[in-house]
């Protein structure tokens, strides 16, 4: 194998699958038509010397590749701006969280002495990894999104693109979607299936007790909620599987109103099942034989979880009534309603 | 800070940038090969970087703008012809259009 074959095999290394094959043809062609010139030129046969100087001259194969590359970017400049303002958001109620869980951890042990730096460098790291999570999340979705939207598909996103107040719409306009409100959709969707199955942990309750420096940790959901998690992240898919195809289709439809109703009908299902499982909460008093607590102790932190969790279900039930409602006055409006 | 040479280098650079397409555009009227084109371009004055001319060909395949066909002639070895296409030529036409209101507003600036 010659020189110039070395050659275009380290570029073709460097290429895309799809077009590697093509390109080398290429590549090998043109260098040698140079190489002949240069034969033709000088007079001289050709000879391995000749072949590096010109190969010299091509440059290196990485820096030949990346010419046949378009501007490579996770996320490019046409993303960029939803994705500092989702960054915004996202930092500020993890910002929030952070302070509010810091300050409810020091009120616990006080603020001073050693348990006091411990509890702040603990809650610090679990902020901070919290914070490095959901950043990472947030760069893979818009790295998918950049990747599956085509320009044509992102004007709507464009933050400073001038606008015309003619251009106003004079009624309602029922099929449009909300852009921003469909991006943060998948977004949390998907931090919400990555928490649900890759950190079921998270659900859980710190415990510390006044005359122990230590923390514990009881999860506080059983196998019995776990078993719903493949149902629950059915739903999760098909609501993110819903708003891509929204994102694509740029408008609401028959058929998208159609699955917007039996997801929300479908996740209404999930909470009301889960509502109706009387051993949710995943401890039971002997959870705390091994912990510094007493009987009594252990029944009311008890108590107050079987009231709580209930309580937080029927808050997301009537959240997802409201949405199943909206959705189901929104397809009638829109096919059956009288205009 | 970059000095005088740099900047002008840097910026002739994008003035140039700005003309490839057009100049390409123009000499592909009749079919011609990678290398010839480089060649046809330097002959007239516009030194094109390899790098830059092969993966614009390409773009402006994918655009529908240029044709392209690889081809054996002779005992030579195999070569992609390259020729603009129907709507290159009318890409073309409106460019030249542009170019020139842009040379004559800019020549009108500048002298």
């Amino acid at each position: 194998m010659n020189l110039i074959d070395r050659y275009v095999r380290e570029v073709g290394k460097h290429l895309p699958a799809k077009s590697r094959e093509d390109i080398e043809k290429e590549l090998k062609s043109t260098l040698e038509d140079m190489l002949e010139d240069r034969i033709e030129q000088s007079g001289r046969p050709r000879d391995e010397a000749m072949e590096i100087e010109l190969l010299k001259e091509y440059g290196a194969p990485e820096k030949v590749a990346e010419t046949y590359y378009p501007n490579q970017y996770l996320i490019g400049p046409r993303m960029f701006p939803m994705f500092k303002m989702i960054l915004k958001i996202v930092g500020i109620v993890l910002s929030v969280m952070a302070i509010v869980g810091i300050m409810v951890g020091l009120g616990r042990v006080g603020f001073a002495g050693r348990e006091f730096a411990q509890v702040l460098m603990q809650k610090v790291f679990d902020y901070a990894g919290a914070a490095i999570t959901a950043f990472g999340n947030i760069v893979l979705v818009f790295a998918i999104l950049e990747r599956t939207i085509s320009d044509s598909e992102i004007k709507g996103l464009k933050l400073n693109e001038e606008w015309d107040p003619a251009k106003l719409p004079d009624e309602e306009q029922p099929d449009t979607i909300k852009r921003g409100d469909l991006i943060a959709g998948v977004i949390f969707g998907f931090a919400g299936l990555v928490l649900l199955n890759f950190y079921p942990e998270i659900f859980g309750m710190p415990l510390n007790f006044n005359d122990d420096t230590n923390w514990y940790f009881i999860p506080v959901l059983s196998e019995a909620f776990f078993r719903f998690v493949p149902w629950i992240n059915v739903v999760f898919l098909a609501q993110i599987g819903l708003d891509l195809y929204l994102i694509r289709q740029n408008a609401w439809s028959t058929v998208s109103r159609v699955a917007k109703i039996l997801i929300e009908a479908a996740g209404l299902a999930i909470t009301i099942m889960l509502l109706r499982i009387p051993n949710i909460i995943g401890f039971s008093p002997e959870s705390f034989n091994n912990l510094p607590i007493q009987a009594d102790d252990a029944s009311r932190v008890m108590e107050i979880l079987n009231y709580i969790f209930p309580f937080i279900l029927v808050i997301v039930l009537i959240v997802q009534g409201i949405e199943l409602a909206k959705a189901v006055y929104r397809f009638w409006k829109v096919n059956y309603k009288v205009k | 800070m970059e000095n005088s040479n740099e900047l002008v280098q840097n910026m002739t650079l994008e003035l140039r940038r700005g003309v490839i397409v057009l100049s390409v555009l123009s000499q592909l009227s009749k079919e011609q090969y990678g290398y010839s084109l480089l060649k046809s371009l330097s002959d007239q004055g516009l030194e094109v970087d390899q790098g830059t001319l092969y993966p614009l060909l390409r773009r402006l395949e994918s655009q529908g703008l240029v044709a392209s066909d690889w081809r054996i002639e002779g005992e030579a070895r195999p070569r992609r012809y390259y020729v603009i296409s129907q709507q290159g030529r009318e890409v073309l036409a409106q460019l030249k259009t542009e170019w020139s209101a842009i040379v004559k507003t800019t020549n009108k600036m500048l002298f």
